[in-house]
């Protein structure tokens, strides 16, 4: 496949056709305003821009090349005290619809007024690596886009198997591959997102066999590189003194927790008073075990957070982005996070109206930890 | 500093040091009345009263463990009996949870045991204290989180 001889990129023609579908929605007032990633005027990040006029979207990017805050996380703050009358749509990344749909079981995202529209997505670069270079940083994600997903992207993103939500929990779902050089299946996945094509005057493309196929051959690919990227993970990090070699640089800087898009909690526990104990006991710990290191805790930070979060991760690896230490963090998770979502058949951000599994129960399962 | 906590690993007759968070309306019942009965059970166990198995959070768990306990129980009413209606079924599932984990860290599965036990069950309480104290012997003394600087 050629490129085709323009300066526009095939990526720029699909973000603007996207673009210009919000700014119809705008016109037309199918919502009222836009969230959405804008790069900064230094030109080296992108950050989440609630766009209320035309004017400011033509500098946003609907897939940038970096994930520096977490969509879900975005959308979270707009509602931190509530929710409020007026449309919001936002275009996200599937692993950030997904939070975002965890969020609304727990009570942090309000859906009624926000038009969720996911794209498909080739993954994203290492934060650190584009900071290093932004304008290296933008073509390298070109080729990733051509490619759809390289090397070159995060480790997470390479075995991600959710970068499309064929059948999602999205309102609108944008898909690109297979779509042609310059453009984009739109795909109506509820009847918020049918009622919205419908004012825009868009028919949803009935012709979308062939991007189902190569969205279902990349899915199993991606399973299969996960289940691979586990195994050769497994035996560095399971295991009590593997996990404590792992988590052994760890300055308990907590930027994974205040990164990750799930981790609901409006006080950490582990930011609490609970967790500071007095001088004896540190002392008295120190010398149970001939020695206690400073900052105190720092594995069971990990394991709580596994403890209390890992049936939501989306496997989105902002922790791992956030990591000043370069700890697989959210490979790691995703570890765990594969098992305890096991446990309940839970698929984080699948449905809308599937509680979390803390919030339910069945009276008859899990006879197998009774003794 | 309580006694409880010294370390003993290196005693020859060693003893495990087992915690035991038992649920107010049931099995700390049970646990009470296996007491007034005098039916014998191993006196390894250090009981932690709580109003719910539901309370239970799996942090707790991983602390007694890194504090130097050896096992840990946690039991509580029969499902359907809970005094909160459903505390109990949460807290299977918050075990299940934190079952995953503990393979995961590679805490053998026997050091942490789940059972319901009713407040009519003084037997049954002392069957439960003898089978995880016998599996945590077997197993020896827990490695400790925090064992290294
Ligand atoms: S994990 Fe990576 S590839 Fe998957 S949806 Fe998120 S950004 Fe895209
Ligand atoms: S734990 Fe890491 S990978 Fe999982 S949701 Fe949180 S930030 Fe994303
Ligand atoms: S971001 Fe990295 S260094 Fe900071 S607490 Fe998390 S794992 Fe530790
Ligand atoms: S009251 Fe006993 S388990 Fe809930």
């Amino acid at each position: 496949m050629s490129a085709p001889k323009s300066t526009t990129t095939g990526l720029k023609k699909r973000e603007n056709a996207i673009l210009d579908l919000l700014k119809k929605g705008l016109e037309r007032k199918c919502f009222d305003t836009v969230l959405i990633p804008v790069k900064v005027p230094a030109g080296d990040s992108y950050v989440w821009v609630l766009a209320q006029d035309n004017s400011l979207l033509d500098d946003a990017s609907p897939l940038p090349p970096v994930m520096p805050v977490h969509g879900a996380k975005a959308i979270s703050s707009v509602m931190r005290r509530g929710k409020g009358r007026k449309r919001i749509a936002t275009v996200m990344r599937p692993c950030e619809i997904s939070a975002t749909i965890e969020l609304s079981k727990l009570g942090q995202v309000e859906l009624d007024n926000v038009f969720l529209i996911s794209i498909d997505c080739p993954g994203v670069l290492p934060l650190s690596d584009y900071l290093e270079n932004p304008k290296k940083g933008g073509d390298a994600f070109e080729k990733v886009f051509k490619q759809w997903g390289n090397g070159s992207v995060r480790p997470i993103c390479q075995v991600c198997h959710r970068f499309s939500m064929p059948t999602g929990a999205s309102d609108i779902h944008i898909g690109m591959l297979e779509a042609g050089e310059r453009d984009i299946f739109i795909i109506s996945n509820s009847p918020k997102g049918e009622a919205i094509l419908k004012e825009l005057d868009i028919s949803p493309k009935k012709e979308i066999g062939s991007w189902k196929d190569k969205v279902k051959e990349i899915t199993e690919e991606r399973k299969n590189k996960r289940k691979n990227l586990q195994e050769e993970l497994k035996p560095g990090v399971v295991g009590l003194d593997r996990l404590l070699d792992t988590f052994s640089k760890c300055i308990n800087c907590h930027n994974c927790m205040r990164v990750c898009p799930v981790c609901y909690c409006r006080q950490c526990y582990f930011d609490s008073d609970k967790l500071k104990h007095p001088y004896e006991d540190y002392l008295f710990r120190a010398e149970m075990s001939g020695g206690l290191r400073f900052l105190p805790d720092t594995l069971l930070f990990h394991l709580g957070r596994m403890a209390h979060m890992s049936l939501s991760c989306v496997s989105c690896g902002s922790c791992e982005d956030a990591c000043p230490l370069k700890i697989p963090v959210s490979q790691i998770f995703g570890l765990v996070a594969d098992e305890t979502q096991k446990l309940f058949d839970y698929i984080p951000g699948r449905k809308t109206d599937e509680p979390v599994p803390m919030a339910t129960y069945k009276e008859e399962e899990l006879k197998e930890v009774e003794d | 500093m309580s006694e409880h906590r010294k370390p003993n690993t290196e005693h020859r007759n060693w003893q495990p040091k087992i915690i035991a968070f038992l649920c107010n309306w049931c099995s700390y019942a049970g646990a009470d009345l296996a007491g007034v009965s005098r039916i014998q059970y191993p006196p390894n166990i250090r009981v932690i009263r709580v109003p719910c198995s539901g309370r239970i959070n799996p942090i707790f768990v991983l602390k007694c463990l890194q504090n130097g306990f050896d096992g840990v129980l946690v039991s509580g009413c029969y499902p359907g009996d809970c005094h909160y209606i459903s505390g109990n079924y949460y807290a299977r599932r918050k075990f299940a949870i934190l079952k995953t984990l503990l393979e995961f860290i590679g805490i053998e599965p026997g050091r942490v045991q789940f059972s319901w036990v009713s407040a009519g069950e003084g037997e049954k309480f002392a069957q439960v204290v003898k089978k995880v104290t016998d599996d945590v012997k077997k197993l020896g003394p827990a490695k400790r989180f925090v064992k290294r600087v």
